[in-house]
């Protein structure tokens, strides 16, 4: 596993150590996907976090939502001084899912109901649009989420829009494997008039090219990523063990999974 | 109602670039042309009203001004947790036209029946609901708050009233008359059948077409030893909390005139269900006369 990779996931670790709560199989199986968004494809740094024509992060899989922090750390948003003391504090603007209105810039909406983040998305790439913006919208949803009916919706209209600003992400993570079979999402996501490629969701240069060709197709078509992920990746443990798609770790597991992440 | 909300809409998407319409496959005839000449802000986007709602949203988080039409119970209900999350949550305004008030559509059965929207909308805070009693209110309403940033409901009946159409302002009730026996609350399109009883009578009336925020201060100024009567197009006890809050801490007797909490399981015409619910001028007499009385 590349250096950042394993910084964000003990910084992941370490935030859900001091809010006590996370869903961490969740957000370590998105964590790569939201770096190579955010350090090698969309047009957003610190200075540009309330910029006009920036490119929009929606996250729809509400549960990672934990996954921002350490990618925006990075980017030198936030710093973890300042996050880590406060995190699910009551009066705290940090929390497990965001809320927007606490902030001016960095984060982009409110998650944690599942199906609202891609309408949501659409929504901002349709107005992209109509005002004539180079702003694109990526959004990050998961594979389970598509069992909501708002997604198939949001889909119809995207494709109608003709929204080739807009990137949908799937966080493949085999969750609907424990749910009801949803058959070729590939195919499904294609019959939208989606273009449609699938890629190792936690091999960054894969990552960085298929985003990158995406990028250069304005053809009228959304596009559609299925990030192939492992729930957990980074640490055996949680990989094994799926208590951990909502359970933080002690001081002694904190210790126990950092060092994991470390050997991975 | 309706004829003047879509001619409005007409002018809103040909002057004004930041604003956008769309129908829920309702009313294109009366906008066809728009709908032609501005496909992008100007859509029928079908039946689809939830990830309408989001949708909406995300264009409000661009700064566009959103305006969705529909029908009322689909918008309210079926919509739910889109007004929660995208709207109220993340305090983004989007303006929400429902057409199909309580009973406007008589004989389509429960399905199409919406007599609880108030009640619904008052349970999300920050989002405003607006009931105008006729064309020129909801113009003047519109007006007043369709680029104020919050989730706004309008209420667009096919059943104004016809003898009395008071000048309204957004979150202000109008005093129609002043008396010292009750307070008579007067809601949208009930203000003819209330004036009527009440012409010449020792009680206020009060007219009410925003009912969320409820302008409390003003009812608050007519104690009238706390008797009142709310005559309301909606659920029974849609406006209690609000009416309590008005006199906090003084004792109030509420009587009312409105659809009991029920499932609407009748078919019919409008003034059928009015009659049968008891909305009418008989039994608004006869509730402020109880009142009064005991």
């Amino acid at each position: 596993m590349e250096l950042i990779s394993k910084i964000l996931r003990k910084n992941a670790l370490y935030l859900s150590h001091k809010c006590q709560d996370g869903n961490l199989q969740s957000v370590f199986s998105c964590l790569d996907v939201v770096w190579v968004l955010y350090d090698k494809i969309m047009n957003w740094s610190p200075e540009l976090a309330q910029d006009a024509d920036r490119d929009f992060f929606i996250i729809s899989k509400g549960q990672a939502t934990l996954a921002l922090y350490p990618v925006l750390i990075e980017k030198g948003y936030f710093s973890m001084d300042e996050i880590a003391p406060q995190i699910g504090k009551f009066d705290s603007r940090y929390c497990i899912q965001t809320d927007l209105t606490k902030f001016e810039g960095g984060i982009e909406n409110n998650a944690g109901s599942l199906g609202h983040g891609l309408p949501f998305a659409v929504g901002i790439a349709n107005a992209n649009k109509i005002k004539k913006s180079p702003s694109s919208v990526y959004v990050l949803c998961g594979d389970g989420e598509f069992c909501e009916g708002t997604m198939w919706e949001s889909l119809i209209f995207a494709s109608a829009k003709k929204l080739d600003n807009l990137t949908v992400i799937i966080d493949d993570n085999n969750s609907v494997g424990a749910m009801v079979d949803m058959g070729d999402m590939k195919a499904k996501l294609s019959a939208f008039n989606f273009d449609v490629i699938e890629v190792d969701g936690h091999d960054m240069k894969a990552l960085e090219k298929t985003f990158k060709e995406l990028k250069t197709l304005k053809n009228g078509k959304p596009k559609a990523v299925i990030a192939k992920t492992i729930r957990g990746y980074g640490s055996k443990t949680m990989i094994e063990n799926d208590i951990w798609f909502h359970k933080s770790p002690n001081a002694e597991e904190l210790d126990m999974l950092s060092k994991e992440v470390e050997l991975a | 109602m309706r004829r003047a909300f879509l001619k409005r809409v007409a002018e809103m998407i040909r002057n004004e670039a930041d604003t956008t319409f769309f129908t829920v496959d309702i009313g294109m005839w009366a906008i066809r042309d728009v709908l032609k000449e501005f496909p992008d802000r100007c859509t029928n986007v079908g039946i689809y009203e939830d990830g309408m709602f989001s949708i909406a949203a995300g264009m409000a988080r661009r700064g566009l001004v959103p305006t969705i039409f529909g029908i009322q119970p689909y918008l309210v209900e079926r919509t739910l947790e889109q007004i929660k999350m995208d709207l109220a949550y993340q305090k983004l305004g989007v303006n929400v036209i429902g057409t199909g008030a309580a009973v406007d559509y008589p004989k389509y059965g429960y399905s199409h029946y919406c007599a609880e929207d108030l009640h619904v909308i008052k349970a999300i805070p920050g989002c405003e609901f607006i009931a105008p009693g006729s064309a020129k209110q909801f113009i003047q309403l519109f007006n007043q708050t369709y680029r104020n940033g919050h989730p706004t409901f309008f209420r667009v009946s096919d059943h104004p009233n016809q003898n009395n159409d008071p000048d309204v302002e957004f979150g202000k009730a109008v005093v129609m008359q002043k008396g010292s026996k009750a307070t008579v609350i007067a809601v949208s399109i009930m203000l003819d059948a209330v004036m009527e009883v009440c012409k010449g009578k020792d009680v206020t009336v009060l007219y009410y077409t925003t009912l969320e925020p409820f302008d409390r201060e003003t009812l608050g100024q007519y104690y009238n030893n706390g008797k009142i009567l709310v005559v309301e197009p909606e659920f029974e006890g849609s406006l209690t909390f609000d009416i309590t809050k008005s006199f906090e801490g003084k004792p109030v007797q509420i009587e009312s005139v409105a659809f009991p909490r029920e499932i609407f399981r009748n078919y019919g015409t409008y003034e059928e269900k009015m009659q049968y619910y008891g909305l009418t001028k008989e039994n608004i007499e006869k509730k402020l006369e109880v009142l009064i009385r005991v």
